[in-house]
């Protein structure tokens, strides 16, 4: 056992036995997943394997039945979405949600970190904040459409454009549902660089995503679903090889 | 009108110069409206409202100002709730009446100066709109509506029955604030406290609109989830919302029953009442400051002139029915924005291609696209979004 010590991975994000169920179908299933901190974390599986209703139970999107949550130590469990973002975990949706009638810029200026009446009743216009907002969306590359409103942009920049919204909050975890869905190859490969980026400024990523060449590229630990429950992790390559993956995926 | 021409841009050129003509947008909203000609708007408003006592040919034409702005005072009122968090309360008569009611209550029972009991009162309301808001707010869409429409018929129901303490359908006196004034002198005060209720609930509008509180509950209005996932504390930005907005509407129906002095269940606690505030903001423009008030003097006016040239018949209720069902269909925004549309298409059109001839356009795409490497990271972005099938999205509204 001594001899056999598991590598003492810091954990950014950790279940125990999470469970939820819809009517007869248990989405997640007794689910036990340890992210790691700093790093690009893969979450993948089949269609239906619970995927997305993981990450809403992780993101107080949705009550899990049972099990818990904790985020680097504190128990974050059934927390409330907007306590569980400002406690530093920021999200985007599997298809892609922005605010549709305001600018650009207005959208950015939503991300509340810290909600205090001092904040609160400044005026929206706060430079500080604006020049903030420029930065990141200098960073995805959609600073030209400042005062567009959002419902004008393609889908791509909306996607853009609402990873700068979760940038905007400040966390330092950042969980992508499917970022390549839906996306042409370019912009593909522009989120991709962005992510290795941020990852390397210190961010922690966790990203659900069915393009396979993204998530052996760019992460350095899998997590792959099946039936609501972790069936394999490890190294990118050493998941393409497992047996069991190879069987969820392929049916075998 | 942006879209408009987006749109024929890319029906002419095709998608690969859809990028950019979509980035020519770059001139801020805002500055469309130049500053100084809404500072000139609110100055002439202002000076129209406060000279009206002195123009109004006669009592009836006064009062009759007086109940316009008690309906500016509750249609923004209820705009501190509808408007920016877009949960629609068809039951907002409910803290009008709470508030009138309280008023004359607290004078009959309390014996108290007819303004401090109006303040009570406000008090009183904003206690019972914390518990009920924490209720209402826990639904939405239809939903909420349906339970604002059942509070304010619950209480309907409550002060009618309770004929003892509220006087029932017979109704509920309430001692003039100030018995030595004439009938018309009286009108001209309550105008002018009308009017500085409204000045005060419009100050307190504006700012929360310019605030990150108001870009907070804008969200809300767009997209709850989304909003609550990046931060926003929804559930208690809500509900001070909807705290401020009851209480506006309570001092509403606080100023009414001391002006009025004769209460009855079934106007104070009317579901006609609660619509009417509804209608009036969205007829004006439940974005913007003063669509509340704006709709409050189109629907009022049009109200009075249908009562007293069709009396007894209900026909003013059809009048506002037709009305609504204009402004939905024809224009959803509301007066405000389909009225500054129209002026901008009179002005040089700085986002429009439409008057650029196809050669300098060419012209302005080979430049683009000269000065296209130089914009580094963001280029190859731009570039590689031109043969998705996606690209023409631009042109489209992705309606969520």
């Amino acid at each position: 056992m001594s001899a056999q010590a598991p590598v003492a991975v810091a954990s950014s994000l950790e279940t125990v036995e999470l469970t939820k169920s819809f009517g007869g179908v248990t989405a997640v299933d007794h689910a036990s997943v340890r992210f790691v901190d700093g790093k690009v974390n893969g979450l993948i599986g089949p269609n239906g394997s619970g995927k997305t209703t993981f990450f809403n139970c992780v993101t107080g999107m949705i009550k899990p039945d049972a099990g818990s949550v904790a985020y680097r130590g504190n128990d974050i469990t059934r927390h409330a979405s907007d306590r569980v973002a400002r406690a530093g975990i920021g999200r985007s949706f599997q298809l892609c949600r922005v605010f549709p009638r305001m600018t650009v810029m207005e959208n950015l200026l939503v991300a509340v970190r810290h909600p205090s009446l001092r904040t609160l009743l400044r005026s929206a216009d706060d430079e500080h904040e604006r020049e903030r907002a420029r930065h990141w969306l200098r960073r995805v590359g959609i600073d030209h459409l400042e005062q567009a409103e959002a419902r004008n942009l393609s889908y791509g920049q909306q996607k853009l454009l609402e990873l700068a919204g979760v940038l905007m909050g400040d966390p330092d975890t950042i969980m992508l549902d499917e970022p390549a869905g839906g996306v042409n190859p370019a912009l593909i490969g522009r989120i991709a660089t962005l992510v290795r980026e941020l990852n390397d400024e210190g961010k922690t990523f966790i990203i659900v995503e069915h393009n396979m060449e993204m998530v052996m590229s760019l992460c350095d630990h899998v997590v792959v679903f099946d039936r609501g429950r972790p069936i394999a992790e490890g190294a990118p390559s050493d998941i393409q090889k497992d047996p069991r993956v190879l069987e969820a995926y392929l049916g075998v | 009108m942006r879209n408009v021409s987006e749109r024929t841009a890319s029906a002419a050129l095709g998608p690969a110069v859809t990028e950019t003509v979509v980035v020519v947008p770059d001139t801020p909203r805002r500055s469309r409206w130049p500053r100084l000609v809404s500072l000139a708007l609110v100055v002439i408003g202002a000076a129209l409202v406060l000279s009206f006592p002195f123009v109004a040919p006669n009592p009836y034409i006064l009062s009759a100002g007086v109940v316009i702005l008690n309906y500016a005072v509750l249609s923004t009122g209820w705009n501190f709730m509808g408007g920016f968090t877009g949960y629609i309360s068809l039951g907002h008569a409910a803290y009008f009446g709470l508030g009138a009611y309280g008023t004359g209550l607290i004078v009959k029972y309390l014996q108290l100066p007819g303004f401090v009991a109006w303040v009570l009162a406000a008090l009183l309301v904003v206690a019972v709109s914390i518990p009920v808001g924490i209720a209402a707010l826990r639904v939405r869409g239809a939903s909420f509506v349906i339970v604002s429409i059942a509070f304010v018929l619950i209480l309907l129901l409550v002060f009618q029955s309770w004929r003892e303490f509220t006087g029932g359908s017979e109704g509920l006196i309430v001692p003039r604030p100030f018995p030595d004034l004439m009938r018309p002198e009286h009108h001209r005060v309550f105008f002018y406290l009308f009017a500085a209720l409204l000045a005060a609930a419009l100050v307190a509008w504006w700012i929360i609109d310019r605030s990150k509180f108001g870009t907070a509950l804008k969200s809300i209005r767009e997209d709850e989830d989304k909003a609550r996932s990046l931060g926003v504390p929804t559930t208690r930005f809500k509900l001070i919302a909807y705290v401020l907005s009851a209480l506006v509407t309570a001092l509403g129906g606080g100023l009414y029953a001391l002006w009025f002095g004769d209460l009855d269940p079934i106007f104070q606690f009317s579901i006609l009442v609660g619509s009417y505030m509804v209608l009036m903001a969205l007829l004006g423009g439940v974005r913007h400051l003063f669509g509340p008030l704006l709709g409050a003097l189109v629907v009022g006016i049009a109200l009075e002139y249908f009562k007293l040239e069709f009396g007894d018949t209900q026909f003013h209720l059809v009048a506002a029915g037709l009305l609504l069902g204009v402004v939905v269909l024809f224009m959803p925004d509301g007066v405000i924005p389909a009225v500054r549309a129209l002026i901008d298409r009179f002005r040089p059109q700085q986002t429009s291609i439409r008057d650029v001839t196809a050669a300098e356009l060419l012209e302005q795409n080979r430049a683009a696209a000269t000065s296209e490497p130089r914009a580094g990271a963001s280029s190859d972005h731009r570039a590689g979004a031109a043969p998705d099938p996606h690209a023409d999205a631009d042109n489209r509204e992705v309606v969520r």
